[in-house]
């Protein structure tokens, strides 16, 4: 059990950092977040080298450790940009330190997930990721946002009970939650097996996977920039985790189609939708769904598949939250989430265009970031188990989608604009420019990841 | 012991039914407070009927009634104060689903929780009336799809809730403690938070009238 510690402390230094937030004391509410956040993400460094821990209480492997960490530098980059962007926001529904408060119970709760050795623990914290993230998508008062944030209780939470359902068939035909058994005995019975195929459903919600993924658009459209970025950068990524695990505990053909054919009908749906959207939030909102797709394809190909799917995980977490970085920089010198209203950003704004324009390739897979690797790994498996057929289908899709999100990105960024007024940088926009940094970096680190992930591929 | 586990599902169903055509809100959190109240009675006669896993189904009874029959209904009749109408007025205005076609289909949706259960999972968990979970699944869907205001809607999830309770015990004993204790918790933030968005999204719709038309289409 001490040692267990070491392996919980990312969880207990952001439930730290939202204590400090309580006392009604100036500068506490950024001083305890940033502390919190600063001590995360080093407990999480100090993990990647420590041996795996499995036992009853943790369930701590390379797959784990490496959505630690996604978590904590998405965790640390949000802190440090809300602390600059919330001026910005004029009509809060709150104080500023229930924000950070919320921002680091929010944080907690998904390091808790990815670390506890209980199916069931795993439920309790995505479900607590709901709880403490809903008022933070209503931290701007307006009658959209709050309709947002309720849409998102309602509709994830009922995609949530369906999990639970699956949790008690699980529980009913193995006789446990704990990760570690479940991968031991590998029960092969239907009720285990319609456990699984509703798990896959209902953390499908939670993660933006067809059909129930109508709360994304909403409320990446309408939340602050910096819980946009947040949700997109690890939220969807920490409810594929319990997919993964749930795949992984019961590996059969049944469970590994079900699971390809919703990651592309989630793909398919994305990529049309794209090219028709108007709203940039909504737009790169839909790129994560269709990002989430591929994540959910390659988990279910396993293998190299998974290795695809890791990587776009730790890329996609850094990339996408910096677009929504740079998107909230938009929206505060625009006043509008309308694509037909930003024009000239490279004129106006050089550093923020350049680097949304790095952003927008990074995220719709153009080398050499890491997505672009990620998505050649899982097209390889892809090729491999099921023929070019279904291969060239999502190619296909991809590309709509890249043509669709980077002819309009490029419209804001390029487009001509009379008279333009040049803006003073934004201090923030570092955090996403450092974000952008990491996200081309990890292909560097692919042997890594293949070592910490030796033992599922 | 059977016929009165059958008569406690039809008393929920019942109770459900009646939810879906109650249009007052303070009336809709009474009935979800008796239908908790019937799934802890259920409990213990189950506990009694299964002895070995009696001392886990007598602690979710308990948990059953201090939370979801007791805890639950007070938060939300509290929050019911917060409105600008006055409480007892709080109510659906428009429902999409009038009387004659919510029966219809409520009536249907039972038929086919019953179908699905008996083609599919009877077979495998091998309980009579098991379907009853089911149908409050199905009925409380509907509850959340035909109603605007969002306390009905928020009553209807809490619905699928009791079903998955009922459901857990029934056919299973139960989840382990740690679970059942971090569900509950769950639970509770979430009605606490819920209520303070509802307040403020009924607020502002009672002021200036649904206003953000095609910013949000899902």
């Amino acid at each position: 059990m001490n040692q267990d510690i070491i392996y919980i402390l990312p969880v207990l230094f952001s439930l730290l950092g939202a204590l400090i937030c309580i006392p009604k004391i100036t500068y506490f509410d950024k001083a305890g977040s940033l502390i919190g956040s600063i001590l995360s993400l080093a407990s999480v460094v100090y993990l990647l080298f420590q041996p795996n821990l499995i036992d009853h209480y943790v369930y701590v492997d390379g797959f784990s450790k490496l959505l630690l960490l996604t978590i904590a530098i998405v965790y640390i980059s949000t802190v440090l940009y809300s602390v600059f962007y919330l001026k910005h926001i004029e009509n809060l529904l709150f104080q500023y330190r229930l924000y950070y408060f919320l921002l680091n119970v929010f944080s907690a709760a998904m390091f808790f997930s990815v670390t506890v050795d209980n199916l069931g623990l795993i439920w309790v914290g995505i479900e607590a990721t709901t709880v403490s993230s809903a008022l933070l998508i209503a931290t701007e008062n307006s009658q959209a946002t709050v309709e947002s944030a309720w849409r998102y209780v309602i509709i994830v939470s009922t995609g949530l009970v369906i999990s639970l359902i699956s949790v008690t068939f699980i529980y009913g035909s193995a006789h446990t939650l704990s990760l570690h058994q479940l991968l031991l005995s590998h029960p092969h019975n239907r009720v285990f097996l319609i456990g699984i195929l509703l798990g896959i459903i209902g953390f499908g919600t939670k993660a933006g996977i067809f059909p129930m993924h109508t709360w994304l658009p909403d409320v990446h459209g309408k939340a602050p920039a910096p819980v946009s970025a947040i949700f997109s950068g690890v939220l969807l990524p920490v409810a594929l985790y319990a997919i993964a695990r749930l795949i992984q505990i019961f590996p059969s053909e049944t469970i590994r189609l079900f699971a390809m054919i919703l990651g592309i009908l989630t793909v398919g749906i994305a990529a049309l939708l794209l090219t028709v959207q108007v709203n940039y939030k909504r737009m790169y909102a839909y790129s994560s769904m269709e990002n989430m797709g591929m994540i959910l394809i390659g988990l279910s190909l396993g293998k190299l598949g998974l290795l695809g799917a890791v990587i776009i995980i730790l890329s996609h977490g850094m990339a996408k939250s910096s677009v929504f970085f740079l998107s909230g920089d938009v929206l505060s010198v625009y006043h509008s989430t309308d694509i037909e209203k930003v024009k000239g950003l490279m004129q106006r704004m050089p550093r923020i265009g350049a680097s949304l324009f790095m952003g927008s390739m990074a995220v719709t897979g153009a080398p050499p970031f890491g997505i672009f690797v990620g998505e050649f790994l899982i097209f390889s498996a892809l090729i491999a188990q099921h023929g070019w057929l279904i291969a060239l289908i999502v190619i296909l899709l991809l590309a709509i989608a890249f043509i669709s999100v980077n002819f309009r990105a490029g419209r804001m960024i390029f487009s001509h604009q009379e008279k333009p007024i040049k803006e003073k940088t934004h201090t923030e926009t570092w955090v996403s420019i450092i974000n952008l940094i990491l996200s081309f970096l990890v292909i560097l680190f692919i042997p890594y990841l293949e070592l910490l992930l030796k033992n599922l591929l | 012991m059977n016929h009165i586990f059958e008569i406690l599902g039809f008393i929920l169903i019942v109770l459900t039914l009646l939810m879906q055509w109650q249009s007052y809100v303070r009336r809709t959190i009474f009935l979800f407070a008796a239908s908790s109240f019937v799934i802890a009675l259920f409990l213990v006669l189950l506990g009694l009927h299964h002895p070995r896993e009696e001392y886990m189904l007598f602690v979710l009874a308990g948990l059953t009634i201090a939370v979801r029959g007791l805890t639950i209904p007070a938060i939300l009749n509290r929050a019911t104060h917060r409105l600008p109408d006055k409480p007892w007025r709080v109510r659906e205005d428009k429902p999409l689903m009038g009387l004659s076609g919510s029966i219809l289909v409520s009536l249907v949706l039972i038929a086919i929780g019953y179908f699905i259960y008996q083609n599919s999972l009877y077979s495998v968990l091998k309980v009579h009336a098991g379907s009853v979970p089911f149908a409050l699944f199905l009925q409380a869907s509907l509850l959340i799809i035909t109603h605007k205001h969002a306390y009905i809607q928020m009553i209807g999830f809490l619905v699928m809730e009791n079903a998955v309770v009922m459901l857990s015990g029934w056919v299973f004993s139960g989840l382990p403690f740690i679970v059942e204790m971090g569900v509950i918790m769950d639970l509770l933030g979430l009605v606490v938070v819920s209520s303070l968005i509802i307040r403020v999204r009924e607020q502002a719709i009672s002021q200036e009238g649904e206003t953000f038309g095609s910013e949000l289409r899902g």
